[in-house]
């Protein structure tokens, strides 16, 4: 990087849910490599949203936020998908809903991003990294794709959290197994190497 | 005698035996719903002032909570209630022929509020099992710990669950001319609480935006830095061993939680203040609010906060210790306590799967408790957790729940019944800051902001949704003077060199071990019955407050806490067409009781051992916000 510049990654998911527990675990693994100053990376899970709310509101701005979660949104499973979140809300009902479960419990990407957004902790640049969870059941295994998929995860989060503040694509979403190979780094960036 | 429906008597030792002559002392008949049922579909499709009314999900309720209602909208009463939880907990399943160990971080997770309860509770259980006693600091840590929890818990429930039912927004749509009447009226608490009128309060009280509501946020966050420092980790704490905690304490530590707690006196003050306030209002605005949510006067709790010097984990001791408690544990029939005594509550608890979607189960090992007591087929150290998924049906079976039943009495649990107990009891052990004197209780809470002032809180002539709500309040003044009290007990063992917080012990390899945790999430009662064979988990059953409130109907066709306190509830919302009815009341006391299903996280699908983390229905029939 070449410039200084503050990069939250956060893994969300509950543990020992198998493939719902893959935020955590990415965030686990990405924090035995090697990062350059002003990036830091942290499990959002415990405490829900109302406790990054609280974390967030202390400290000073981030310039991106990378998040990353195994979420249930009708795709093709075991696939991986990222996207820049829209900063859309729902309205105030659904808003003080999603804080019940929060402060209640439920851990979800969803819930945390519009709880986040409401308290307006995000900054403009929040990236969505997800994989489409293929086994929901009880227990500390993730699923065979899924399990390929932590590499892959992996990789975007760090070229998503790396990549320079401008000239970030908007596409809503795109999926890595869909690219050849060679352009999964680039595809979403400009191609500047961090 | 505290047992009138179960055969059990005592002698003159005080043990418990069945009563003679009593040939199959546990066996019941099941009475049919069936005619009921009929009825009531009957009146639905003859008049049209009569209306199935579903609330599903409950909102701003902790998990998955379905209600079905039939209303008599002429009238304005509720003629049948159903409740229903929607998913399946499956701890039980889980954790069978696990290592016992297990049991404390897999059941944490039954939680997200209470997970540092279950962990607990969890300990106690293998405690008892494998005859483990903590050190005192240890014991000491613990109730600070459950404490800080229940500190978490109470604000939010009273300002963003149940709170928001008494706000501006909600009241001035539901009956506007209570609001009106709010501006008008002033607040006696106003000094404590600093809003002149009660509709500047009501205000405050807004979702998302009212100070009231931010402030509670924030107070969880206050609860909750508390408790990490103590526990390492919040909800999931990786603490809490069997024989204590596990964790490093200072006295670095201790001033930064007193940093922490001293904030919940000044807002006890401010909390308690504003319930009483409301609650007055809306009994002074119209009495038929002393309806809400109203049932009898029967409650239970295990009581929590172990005294130090007389917790030995023990079931022989199971009573005596019981009764040292900072809440003391108990029975409340019609209105009186009748027992404290643990082993009364333990072997008067038994479990019903008639409506629920379980099958019953066959036989039975424990035919007495450890000291010889009788125990019914249907007691957790002998029930078995047997899925049977199938469809809704009220005359059958209609949720996930049990229909716990202690004497064969439907009774409801909840913080508020420590409160009553401990007051009624006179038990309380030496102690700083709680006095109770039979019909209340005193809590003397210390000078911040504010000067030091007496609480009290009086044991309620009405029993509703509005004294279940006004009795949590007091709950947070009450638990913030136990922490205190424990805190400074916690600072002379540091002071004293007794800073061993915990007992080593050895899984027992070979042999049958049973035990079980006695006390409270913060709704209320909370058991784990554990029974270990050969260093394995053999059977483990939890039974959680809203096990207890979200009951179905029993055998005989009583209906669970929450059912029967909706029967009992008036619509008193404004509204002139169907339409815009939105079930204000019916909310009002359903979340009244706090309830909390994250115990069901996990949805069975039949045929596998599938689950599901998160189901959530929409319906626009109720008030969702």
């Amino acid at each position: 990087m070449t410039e200084t510049r503050r990069v939250f990654i956060g893994g969300v998911g509950y543990t020992n849910l198998r493939d719902l527990s893959v935020g955590p675990a990415v965030v686990q693994e990405l924090r035995r490599l090697a990062w350059p100053d002003g990036v830091e990376i942290d499990d959002l899970s415990p405490g829900g949203p109302i406790a990054a709310v609280h974390r967030f509101r202390e400290l000073p701005p981030y310039d991106r936020v990378v998040l990353v979660a195994a979420v249930d949104r009708g795709r093709q499973p075991g696939r991986i998908y990222w996207y820049r979140w829209d900063g859309i809300l729902p309205d105030r009902d659904e808003i003080q809903q999603r804080v019940a479960e929060g402060v209640t419990g439920v851990i979800s990407l969803d819930n945390l991003l519009i709880v986040g957004g409401y308290f307006a902790i995000w900054p403009p640049d929040v990236i969505l990294v997800e994989v489409e969870p293929v086994d929901e059941d009880w227990g500390p295994d993730f699923s065979e794709p899924v399990k390929t998929a932590i590499y892959a995860l992996m990789s975007i989060v760090r070229r998503a959290a790396l990549a320079p503040l401008v000239g970030l694509a908007t596409d809503p979403a795109t999926a890595w197994e869909e690219m050849p190979e060679t352009e999964h780094a680039d595809a979403l960036y400009d191609g500047t190497e961090a | 005698m505290c047992f009138k429906n179960l055969p059990i008597e005592f002698d003159e030792q005080g043990k418990a035996y069945l009563r003679e002559g009593v040939r199959n002392p546990y066996t019941y008949d099941t009475k049919s719903l069936a005619t009921d049922d009929d009825k009531l579909r009957e009146l639905l499709a003859k008049n049209g002032h009569i209306k199935s009314v579903d609330f599903d999900p409950v909102t701003r309720v902790a998990g998955a909570l379905s209600f079905h209602t039939v209303v008599d909208i002429n009238e304005r009463k509720v003629l049948s209630a159903n409740s229903m939880a929607t998913l399946f907990r499956g701890y039980e399943v889980i954790l069978k022929g696990r290592d016992p160990r297990d049991a404390i971080f897999i059941s944490s997770r039954a939680c997200g509020v209470c997970g540092g309860v279950h962990a607990t509770v969890s300990s106690e259980a293998m405690e008892m099992a494998f005859g483990l006693k903590p050190p005192p600091l240890g014991i000491v840590l613990r109730n600070m710990l459950l404490a800080l929890e229940y500190l978490y818990d109470h604000p939010l429930h009273l300002f963003l669950l149940a709170g928001p039912d008494y706000s501006q927004a909600l009241v001035e749509t539901s009956n506007p001319e209570l609001l009106a009447r709010a501006k008008q009226t002033l607040a006696p608490g106003a000094n404590l609480h600093g809003y002149s009128t009660i509709a500047a309060l009501m205000e405050d009280m807004n979702p998302l935006t009212g100070a009231l509501y931010l402030e509670a946020l924030h107070m969880t966050r206050v609860a909750r830095e508390a408790y990490v420092l103590l526990g390492g980790k919040y909800p999931h704490p990786e603490t809490i061993v069997p024989g204590g905690v596990s964790t490093t304490i200072s006295l670095q530590s201790f001033n930064e939680i007193y940093t922490r707690l001293a904030q919940f006196f000044d807002y006890s003050k401010k909390v308690v203040a504003i319930w009483d306030d409301l609650t007055e209002f809306f009994y002074d605005a119209n009495p038929l609010y002393r309806q809400v949510g109203s049932r009898p006067k029967n409650l239970i709790d295990l009581g929590v906060w172990d005294d130090p010097e007389a917790y030995d984990a023990t079931y022989q001791h199971l009573s005596e210790w019981g009764d040292r408690r900072w809440a003391t544990p108990g029975v409340i029939r019609d209105g009186e306590l009748i027992t404290t005594r643990l082993q009364d509550i333990n072997i008067g608890m038994e479990e019903f799967v008639e409506h629920s979607y379980y099958e019953n189960w066959d036989d039975y090992r424990f035919k007495t408790d450890p000291l010889g007591a009788p125990l019914s087929p249907y007691h957790a150290w002998n029930k078995e957790t047997k899925p049977r998924p199938g469809g809704q049906n009220w005359k059958e079976r209609y949720t996930w729940d049990t229909a716990p039943r202690w004497d064969r009495m439907t009774v409801e649990a909840g913080a508020y019944v420590r409160l009553w107990n401990t007051a009624a009891a006179q038990k309380l052990p030496w102690n700083r800051y709680l006095e109770a004197t039979g019909s209340s209780l005193r809590i003397s809470m210390p000078r911040a902001k504010m000067p030091e002032m007496e609480l009290e809180w009086h044991v309620p002539q009405d029993w509703n949704a509005f004294e279940r709500n006004r009795g949590r309040a007091y709950c947070i003044a009450y638990t913030t003077m136990v922490c205190l009290d424990n805190w400074q007990i916690g600072m002379d063992l540091l002071k004293n060199g007794k800073t061993r917080v915990s007992t080593e012990f050895e899984l027992p390899r070979r042999g049958t071990q049973i035990g079980a945790g006695f006390w409270g999430a913060g709704r209320g009662y909370l058991s784990h019955h554990l029974v270990v064979d050969n260093g394995a988990i053999a059977n483990y059953q939890i039974n959680t407050p809203s096990t207890i409130n979200a009951s179905p109907r029993d055998p005989w066709g009583n209906p669970g806490a929450y059912e029967e306190a909706v029967m009992n509830t008036p619509i008193l919302e404004n509204f002139s067409k169907i339409e815009d009815y939105r079930g204000i009341d019916i909310l009002r006391t359903i979340r009244s009781f706090d309830p909390c299903m994250p115990c069901t996280t996990h949805i069975h699908v039949d045929g596998s051992d599938h689950v599901i983390s998160r189901e959530i229905n929409t319906c626009a029939c109720g008030l969702d916000d």
